[in-house]
């Protein structure tokens, strides 16, 4: 059999290269468009919420309360079983590298801040992406599938209002409180590992805590969970209007709220780490 | 019949122009609707009769031409102008659009809660007066997914009604119902015109309702209106394509051959 000459196959490779850089440049401006929606539901949302009433388009406080309540204290449970292994993880962790050179004792601040800087806003930011992000992406999905968002319009109620801008509001007022509970879930959990093993009283772990973990570590884990909780909602938000097709529409959406959620946190808290310690 | 032949024009679309993409979807539509008219669209499948509805409910944007309702050109009202307009229509859509985490009662009430200070008490007495209207009195603590598909559809109307809109869309309003519900549905926008002389515009596919409710049929082909008259009129249309509609017939276009085996091979 013949080989095929290289004439005849150079259509076919150009063609291929063609349909590539088609691809990359549809995948392209589909990011754009993301990030641009992304920023206009953003816009918009902080819009309707300091000039709703005079529009009379008001973000009423018992939907963020539902919100509230969903986001917040329904996660509770979730985040302190979370906090708790953290507390104890790091402790254990803490004490084996540390105890090599003798100093064990320094544990309970290394846990402090590492908890109060990181791991309580990042794995609090983490599960209520999972939770709450997919459950909000899922919903605005559905309700597009389904018209409801359009049966929102016609009613003369702006849906950004109504879905996004309450969820937005709760996750900025839940999710710094979320994470000061896991902060001191994860403390406290700490404090029941580490005072036995090393040796010394609760009282002396708590002046410990006290003395390595200052107002600016706090300020700083607390800061970036704002940041976070912008991300989580839009992220989510912008998924769930950009569904397409049907109930398997809204499981890829779902899906994809949790990644780029997720991935978003931890990008940003990169972002946001290097900027507070390099500049 | 109703609808005063002399009254004023409520729903007013002049050479409206939509493309989705490259391909066009309404063709210079042109369509004139008075106050207290029932108005069915019909057409066949793409026909453009959806769009035609999305567009008089301001959920699309028109390529050009111009849409007034109530004497407002809603393709040039700005963002919260709209918002008010909607106040003014009512909306029943096909699946009934109710918010699957509220309740009829308070899917009912929303408009009310969201755009009135009215007490609760008074928005309660006012969903259940329109239940009663839908005849679904005493269903305002069920949920939605409670409901069967005749009963979506009622409580969606009751909605749609409940701030007593001069214009009602109603999209497929009987699609799908057995033929004693679809004949009640029917039966229940007669009235709610009659009782509250509102302005009615029905997309529908099913011959029987239309003729039962309009008082003039527009027929839509192919994103252009092929005819706007009352129902005897458009029944002895001797147009070859309406006559196909009414009598169901399908048409298939024979394909170029060369054409068909391009689009089979993926050519096209």
């Amino acid at each position: 059999m013949a080989a095929p000459s290289s004439s005849s196959n150079s259509p076919n490779l150009a063609s291929r290269a063609l349909e590539r850089l088609d691809a990359l440049g549809r995948s392209t401006t589909d990011r754009i468009a993301f990030f641009g929606l992304g920023a206009s539901l953003f816009v918009e949302s902080v819009r309707w919420i300091f000039l709703g009433r005079r529009l009379r388009q008001i973000v009423r406080a018992q939907h963020v309360a539902a919100e509230m309540m969903d986001i917040g204290v329904l996660a509770i449970p979730i985040i302190s079983v979370v906090s708790i292994a953290i507390g104890f993880t790091l402790s254990m962790q803490g004490i084996q590298g540390l105890e090599q050179f003798g100093a064990q004792h320094q544990v309970i601040g290394g846990v402090a801040l590492g908890v109060t800087r990181e791991f309580g806003p990042l794995i609090t930011a983490i599960i209520v992406a999972g939770r709450s992000g997919s459950s909000l992406a899922a919903r605005i999905g559905a309700m597009t599938i389904s018209q409801e968002v359009d049966a929102l319009k016609v009613m003369g109620i702006n849906p950004v209002r109504f879905l996004v801008a309450p969820s937005l509001v709760a996750m900025l007022i839940v999710l710094p409180t979320l994470t000061l509970w896991s902060i001191a879930i994860s403390l406290l959990a700490s404090a029941l590992y580490v005072t036995p093993v090393i040796g010394t009283t609760l009282g002396a772990f708590v002046t410990e805590v006290n003395a390595s973990i200052t107002t600016d570590d706090l300020a700083h884990g607390l800061t970036k969970t704002l940041i976070f909780a912008v991300l989580i909602t839009i992220v989510a938000a912008s998924k769930g209007t950009s569904v397409e097709g049907g109930a398997e529409g809204v499981g890829r959406v779902t899906r994809d709220s949790v990644v780029g959620g997720i991935s978003a946190v931890i990008i940003s808290d990169l972002l946001f780490v290097y900027a507070m310690t390099r500049f | 019949m109703s609808g005063d032949p002399n009254g004023e024009y409520v729903i007013e679309v002049e050479n409206l122009v939509t493309h989705y993409g490259d391909r066009q979807i309404l063709k210079n539509v042109n369509l004139r609707i008075r106050r207290g008219e029932i108005m069915v669209i019909m057409g066949g499948s793409g026909s453009g009769k959806t769009t035609l509805l999305r567009h008089l409910m301001a959920l699309e944007k028109a390529t050009s031409g111009s849409i007034k309702l109530l004497g407002s050109d809603v393709t040039q009202l700005n963002e919260i102008e709209l918002y008010a307009m909607c106040r003014k229509i009512g909306v029943s859509f096909q699946g009934g659009a109710l918010l699957s985490s509220l309740t009829v009662g308070e899917n009912i009430t929303l408009p009310l809660r969201e755009h009135t200070d009215l007490d609760q008490t008074v928005m309660d007495i006012m969903a259940r007066m329109k239940l009663e209207v839908v005849n679904l009195a005493g269903f305002e603590n069920l949920m939605p997914s409670e409901l069967s598909g005749g009963m979506l559809k009622r409580a969606a109307l009751a909605r749609a009604i409940i701030t007593d809109p001069a214009l009602l869309f109603c999209d497929e309003p009987s699609a799908g119902l057995d033929p004693v519900v679809s004949s009640a549905l029917d039966e229940l926008i007669l009235r709610l015109r009659d009782a509250m002389d509102m302005t009615i515009v029905v997309v529908t596919h099913e011959l029987d309702s239309a003729f039962r409710i309009a008082d003039r049929i527009t027929v839509l082909d192919q994103g252009a209106i092929l005819t706007v008259g009352t129902v005897e009129e458009v029944k002895n249309s001797d147009n070859e394509r309406i006559q196909n509609l009414l009598n169901r017939k399908f048409e298939v276009e024979e394909p170029d051959p060369e054409e068909y085996l391009a689009r089979l091979m993926g050519h096209t």
